[in-house]
């Protein structure tokens, strides 16, 4: 038997994997049939339904699932990676200074705020070009800058922290 | 005679192009950039050539580099699509300068309707009814700022020489003239190489209503009904039917008269696109032009029975109009969903990479127009729309069931879509029962983001997802032990989950 902890949304499952087609979904016994029809598509049955799920691997821990026409984006842990994963969130709560991250990949168009600049949140601090449009980033929290990893004119990965408040 | 075509743009649009092509026994003849070396529309195409590095501005906007290719090729004419140079006046000048055909209108009548404040001049003087503002650019904040105040707030800035949402700010209050008129201005010379910028009265609460008009270049005229356009996210179309649920038998006679007098004001020919905003009490105000074939022109098709590519090529290459107004009948309903590569509850982030799987929707009264297949990759430097799928029914409850069932079937792996939204808008009852404007993903979807507007059929699937993530996980630690082992027999792998 193996568990794992399988986040969605911001919601939490815990899944156990019995053998013999029984899974425990959050204390819930129910009887699973899986068969991989293509490296990206499975078939799954839960007792006399049936449902086509075109499947995506982000990374070892992370899968997206699009079934009849909704996108799950699943984060897979064991127990065991859960738990370490719960300590570094704590851990990261008690910082006291915030990412500013690229939502989407694009060109850092201009920044409005230099190091050393006080922010107030919600304020503009910077302008990220994506797909031909502008859009503005606003400060997620109020402090003064302590880094700019970027310059103006470079381009940004998604997810890249482009600057720090604190 | 046209026999070989240079399509000049990339994505579903270009690969519509082609199908018509073929139709007519057509050569067509692709230009890609680096970044689409693999890209749908070169792999259809009958010749393709590469036309530059990946910005739009080194490949699909070098206007010298595609006429001398087109010249090179022995292509007759270019097929200019949506966006890119298909409303560029100079750029039609210049293929009509070289002894090419262009196909759509005459680089004058682009350049009439192209300036969006000489536009509105023009539609005044011919009684076609327009929104209050400036029929001059605005070159300086303080001048804006006083004509604001005369029209009163809210106002909106728009590109004077622009289109499809880009370089244009609402703006609420003088406060935030300054910011919102040098993103619009920044925006619109990045996007249409001019930064002249004009102000309209804000219309509260408006319908997107716009009238697809086609003109030989013998001084024919015909309408192919309206269309409905009023489901946007930042002025970009999102669902579009036809014919529109709230335009009555004597409004659609009104509007599609004015269209069809725009038109002629400009001495158009080939397919052209009137667009009108339309009050709660059915008075309609010209919005512009869009002198070029449109995004959502599949739905007319599908209303009409007509091919508008083809017409679009036949009338190009100095044919009569064919069809007489009175032949053309509005049959049945039609809807069109834009899929785009963006994650609706990350704040419509554009979603990148490679397509690793695809499989479309079909069956009875489906149509799919798309720029992408397996191993597409999506990238950063242009448009982050995928495809479009197009439902017909009888009528409009029909073609959404129809379009509901096709969206669940259509599967892409590899990149976020925004499938999963339009579960959500196609049964809101103010999408229903017509009531909707401009406003309605603003006012009644974007506060439930993140994830709110999700329902409980989505709950189970959830559910179902998070085992099979299990699942999945479970089969890659099961991969990686028995690659570490030799010799071991892993009969989950690659198989089922006993």
């Amino acid at each position: 038997m193996s568990e794992y902890v399988v986040s969605i949304n911001q919601r939490k499952y815990s899944i156990q994997l019995l053998g013999n087609n029984e899974i425990i979904v959050n204390s819930k016994k129910i009887n699973v049939h899986v068969s991989k029809v293509s490296d990206y598509s499975f078939l799954f049955h839960l007792g006399n339904k049936v449902f086509e799920i075109t499947t995506n691997k982000i990374d070892q821990n992370r899968f997206g699932l699009l079934i009849d026409g909704w996108y799950y984006d699943t984060i897979v842990r064991t127990t065991l990676q859960e738990t370490v994963n719960e300590l570094q969130q704590i851990k990261s709560k008690t910082k006291h200074h915030s990412d500013v991250k690229a939502p989407m990949p694009g060109l850092l168009l201009k920044l409005i705020k230099q190091i050393g600049d006080e922010v107030k949140l919600g304020e503009p601090i910077l302008l990220l070009e994506a797909m031909k449009m502008e859009n503005e980033l606003r400060s997620p929290s109020s402090g003064r800058i302590k880094n700019i990893f970027y310059k103006e004119g470079q381009s940004v990965e998604k997810d890249s922290i482009i600057l720090t408040i604190e | 005679m046209i026999k070989k075509i240079l399509i000049a743009n990339r994505g579903e649009i270009a690969h519509r192009i082609i199908k018509a092509c073929r139709e007519l026994n057509i050569i067509s003849a692709a230009i890609y950039s680096e970044a689409d070396k693999t890209a749908l529309h070169v792999r259809r195409a009958d010749e393709a050539f590469l036309i530059g590095p990946p910005p739009a501005s080194d490949s699909y906007l070098n206007k010298e580099k595609i006429i001398k290719l087109a010249k090179e090729i022995g292509a007759d004419a270019i097929h200019p699509g949506y966006g890119f140079l298909s409303e560029n006046s100079e750029f039609i000048k210049m293929v009509e300068d070289s002894g090419l055909i262009f196909i759509g209108p005459s680089s004058t009548s682009a350049m009439m309707m192209g300036e969006k404040t000489s536009a509105r001049r023009l539609m005044k003087e011919n009684n076609v009814p327009i929104v209050p503002g400036t029929t001059e650019p605005i070159y300086t904040v303080n001048e804006g700022k006083k004509i604001a105040e005369e029209i009163g707030y809210p106002v909106m800035l728009k590109a004077a020489a622009g289109g499809g949402g880009k370089g244009m700010r609402k703006i609420s209050s003088g406060d935030e003239f300054e910011s919102s008129f040098s993103q619009a201005r920044n925006e619109s010379l990045k996007a249409f190489g001019s930064n002249e910028v004009y102000l309209e009265k804000f219309i509260e609460n408006p319908k997107h209503i716009e009238v697809q008009i086609f003109a030989d270049k013998y001084g024919n005229y015909v309408h192919l009904f309206e269309r409905e356009c009023s489901v946007q996210r930042r002025h970009q179309k999102v669902i579009e039917e036809a014919p529109s649920i709230s335009v009555d038998d004597s409004t659609r006679n009104k509007i599609t008269r004015a269209a069809v007098k725009a038109a002629k004001a400009c001495n158009y020919f080939n397919a052209g696109t009137i667009e009108f905003l339309m009050d709660n009490d059915k008075n309609f105000y010209f919005l512009e032009m869009n002198t070029r074939l449109q995004v959502e022109h599949p739905v007319t098709e599908m209303i009409t029975g007509l091919d508008i590519v083809k017409l679009q090529i036949k009338i190009a290459s100095g044919e009569k109009l064919s069809i007489r107004q009175e032949d053309i009948k509005i049959h049945g309903h039609a809807v069109e969903c834009r899929i785009y590569a963006e994650d609706v509850d990350n704040n419509f982030a554009p979603s990148t990479g490679k397509i690793t799987h695809h499989r479309l929707t079909s069956g009875p009264g489906i149509r799919i127009d798309r720029g992408i297949d397996v191993m597409s990759e999506v990238p950063i430097y242009y448009d982050p729309m995928l495809a479009k799928v197009i439902a017909w029914g009888i009528d409009r409850e029909e073609a959404l069931a129809r379009m509901k069932r096709a969206l669940s079937e259509y599967q892409i792996g590899g990149v976020i879509t925004n499938i999963p939204a339009f579960n959500w808008m196609l049964k809101q009852k103010s999408f229903l029962d017509g009531s909707f404007d401009i406003n309605f993903l603003d006012k009644e979807f974007l506060p439930l983001l993140p994830g709110k507007w999700k329902d409980s059929s989505s709950e189970e699937y959830e559910e179902i997802a998070a085992v099979l993530g299990a699942i999945l996980k479970e089969g890659e630690l099961q991969t990686t032990i028995s690659q570490n082992k030799v010799g071991h027999c892993n009969l989950w792998k690659g198989q089922n989950y006993e």
